[in-house]
């Protein structure tokens, strides 16, 4: 394996089809994106060099300050729920003693495997003005009837919510798969010094899932600031474009004010915010003999 | 050394596979610009499997031309199968490949566009139109329409109808002035012993009963900002005659006393209930069924609606003319209606390989258009006198509606023909916002002030 790891050719032939996708379809895009947010294009015409202009008028346009709020709310309540509920029910469902794991496994999967519009239609019945969750309510408390959706300021926590309930199972399948990963001995060391079950947990699984959680992370903040399908669907952005993000903004701007170039300053300020986001999360969970190796070097530095 | 000439081979097998791989796409794209030809011999059975083929094909006489057209309910598909049926016998050498139009605000045009693959003839809006003249990717017709005719057939109250904003012609319209019109359930107002409103206390009082009795006031399908829009728009009229048309024109401002009193007594009348809370998160289907079912007492939509109304409530149903301030106010109100004409209609891609024909066939469907509404719709609301005649009576609302538009002075616009598109998202968003009562009067007006700088 080290011949071949050392062979820089053969390193160069294998990850040269994969590079030259990744260049053509993703890099090569992200610098248009960049390059045409600095013009007035119409997405047909050529486009004309207008400087820092679009960037001026996002900076001072009142949406933008709405959707990067909704964008960390959503961020933040998909994450939330998503790591919470799916490490619960991953924990709960590791236990072999436990009944109806198999059905459990598949139950919390299920709205993933979901089109994100199916589901989007499902709550959008359930959460209308005269749907079922109001119909519920009123039941208990007639006073209590609420306008889930349309709602100014709790919309987007409804719309987080939405999107956390279809994509939790995909976590939970990643924290399963995490568990099953860790040797019993750990478990049966821990039972046999006393230790009880959350405590186990706590202790061995969590700490062990770190990868894992790391990767959870990434995808549900990433997934906040991108988040688009479900505003699109449920509100239409509005009203009055309290639902919007940056994404939003973007399709607005593009596809129905026909300004390319505004529109793709806001993609570009959400490509910054998504890879800020990756940086840090990189930062926290980056390795423990790295922190150490780090703190090494600083302190030779400082000797 | 064995090793290493191994994986070295191993390496070339591995890249040579995949530059063959990438070289075989270029073979089939090939192929798949050669396909019209040989795809003429199935034209007839399969045209809806080559609606993304732009390309005009040409086998012996035969011409196939793709069209991207609106074909949804009764009121698209009528006039369309009727084209078809008449282009056969007038053009047996042409068909139509039909592409169905998408509810994407010109989203797939416009990709079509981007990507040179524009239909052969194709429904453009006003603002299609003023983008695609920029990129020159829309035939300018003015030739044609004197050539066929067309100009002579327009009504005179469309003649400005056909002309874009730098006077030449882009488009054939065939729907003519349309209007916004203010449905009402004549049924539920009797049962209710109420008069229909003629000022906004008249109004606050029908909307105080019908809350009293779990009746919703009007049914508004405030997730499109059309409709909200034009919910403002009956109301600014009262005060103005120019309505939204005269924000979108520049010769009004929104902070102009018409507009503010508009804006502040629509705030009013939501906070009084006028439309049901979740209005902006109602569609078209949910409204007009809340409506048509007896739930709602009142309803904004256009002057198409007169067909659906009348099919389910019979003689149940009537509109009536805006409410106003006072009673002189919508007496003089009554000349002026939201709604309009723009200048959207039936376009032809310059680049077509059949462009000429193309223009010729997009004038005769827009001609055909205008006769089956007539004669299958009862709609006599088209851009286009063709002399056909309704098949039955028209419906007492449009006949009604047909009565009154001899005194109409002064019309506005749908948001569709709005001709500034940074307006035309504020209004529907900021209208959308006082439907909700969760934005004042205030923010309506410093949001669209602000966005108008």
């Amino acid at each position: 394996m080290k011949k071949y790891m050392g062979n820089k050719l053969a390193i160069l032939l294998f990850i040269l089809p994969a590079l030259a996708i990744f260049i053509t379809f993703d890099f090569i895009p992200i610098i248009q994106v960049f390059a045409y947010s600095f013009t007035d294009w119409n997405g047909l015409t050529i486009p004309n060099f207008t400087g820092l202009k679009n960037y001026i008028d996002l900076f001072t346009d009142r949406v933008f300050f709405t959707s990067n709020r909704n964008q960390i709310i959503f961020a933040v309540v998909i994450t939330v729920y998503q790591m919470l509920f799916a490490t619960v029910f991953a924990i709960t469902i590791s236990d072999k003693k436990m009944k109806g794991r198999k059905f459990l496994r598949v139950a919390y999967f299920i709205p993933v495997i979901l089109s994100v519009t199916v589901v989007c239609q499902l709550w959008s019945a359930i959460l209308a003005g005269d749907g079922l969750l109001n119909k519920v309510v009123q039941l208990w408390n007639g006073d209590f009837k609420q306008n889930w959706l349309g709602d100014r300021y709790k919309a987007i926590y409804v719309i987080a919510f939405v999107n956390a309930w279809q994509w939790m199972g995909y976590q939970f399948a990643l924290i399963v798969a995490g568990i099953k990963s860790i040797p019993s001995d750990y478990y049966e060391a821990a039972r046999i010094d006393g230790c009880s079950n959350v405590r186990a947990h706590m202790k061995i699984t969590i700490p062990l899932l770190a990868e894992t959680y790391k990767f959870c992370l990434i995808i549900s903040l990433t997934g906040g600031i991108k988040a688009f399908t479900e505003m699109n669907i449920l509100t239409g952005g509005g009203p009055n474009k309290s639902t919007y993000t940056l994404t939003y903004m973007m399709y607005n701007a593009a596809f129905k004010k026909s300004n390319y170039g505004y529109g793709l300053s806001a993609a570009s300020v959400m490509v910054i915010e998504c890879m800020l986001v990756m940086l840090v999360i990189n930062f926290i969970f980056r390795d423990r003999d790295q922190k150490k190796e780090e703190e090494k070097a600083r302190r030779k530095r400082n000797a | 050394m064995k090793k290493k000439i191994l994986s070295t081979l191993v390496c070339l097998t591995v890249a040579a596979t995949t530059i063959i791989g990438c070289g075989s796409q270029a073979p089939a794209a090939n192929t798949d610009t050669v396909a019209p030809e040989t795809q003429t011999e199935t034209t007839e059975t399969k045209t809806e499997e080559k609606a993304a083929d732009t390309t005009a094909e040409a086998s012996g006489d035969k011409v196939t031309l793709s069209i991207y057209t609106q074909y949804a309910d009764d009121d698209t598909k009528v006039p369309y199968d009727y084209a078809v049926e008449k282009l056969a016998e007038a053009y047996p050498n042409v068909e139509l490949n039909l592409i169905v139009q998408a509810q994407d605000d010109g989203q797939t045009l416009k990709t079509l566009a981007a990507t040179g693959q524009l239909p052969d003839i194709y429904q453009a809006s006003t603002d299609i139109i003023n983008t695609f003249r920029e990129s020159n990717q829309i035939m300018v017709l003015n030739d044609v329409a004197q050539s066929t005719g067309f100009l002579d057939k327009l009504y005179d109250a469309n003649k400005d109808l056909a002309y874009a904003e730098d006077g030449n012609i882009y488009a054939f319209p065939f729907s003519g002035q349309e209007y916004v019109l203010w449905y009402y359930n004549k049924a539920l107002f009797a049962e209710n012993n109420l008069e229909v409103p003629e000022t906004y206390d008249d109004l606050l009082n029908c909307i105080e009963v019908f809350k009293s009795k779990g009746i919703t006031p009007l049914a508004l399908f405030g997730q499109e900002g059309w409709n909200t829009a034009a919910a403002y728009d009956v109301i600014a009229t009262r005060y103005t005659a120019g309505g939204i048309k005269a924000l979108d024109e520049g010769s009004a401002s929104i902070t102009d006393e018409a507009y503010v009193n508009a804006a502040k007594k629509m705030e009013e009348l939501v906070a009084a209930g006028l439309y049901q809370d979740d209005a902006t998160t109602t569609n078209y289907d949910q409204a007009s069924e809340k409506f048509l079912s007896g739930e709602a007492a009142m309803f904004i939509n256009g002057q198409w609606y007169i067909e659906d109304a009348t099919k389910a409530l019979g003689e149940d149903v009537d509109w009536m003319f805006y409410p106003a301030e006072d009673a002189a106010s919508y007496e003089a109100g009554k000349a002026v209606f939201s709604g309009g004409g723009s200048s959207s209609g039936f376009a032809v891609n310059p680049d077509s390989e059949n462009a000429e024909l193309a223009a010729e066939v997009a004038e005769f469907i827009t001609e055909k258009y205008c006769e089956a509404k007539v004669m299958y719709r009862h709609n006599p609301l088209v851009a286009l006198n063709t002399g056909a005649q309704s098949d039955s009576e028209l419906p007492a609302m449009m006949q009604k509606l047909s009565d009154t538009l001899p005194s109409v002075t002064a019309t506005t616009k749908f948001t569709w023909g709005l001709t500034n598109s940074t307006f035309n998202d504020a209004i529907q968003s900021e209208s959308q916002g006082l439907v909700s009562g969760q934005f004042t009067a205030e923010e309506f007006i410093q949001d669209i002030e602000d966005t108008m700088e």
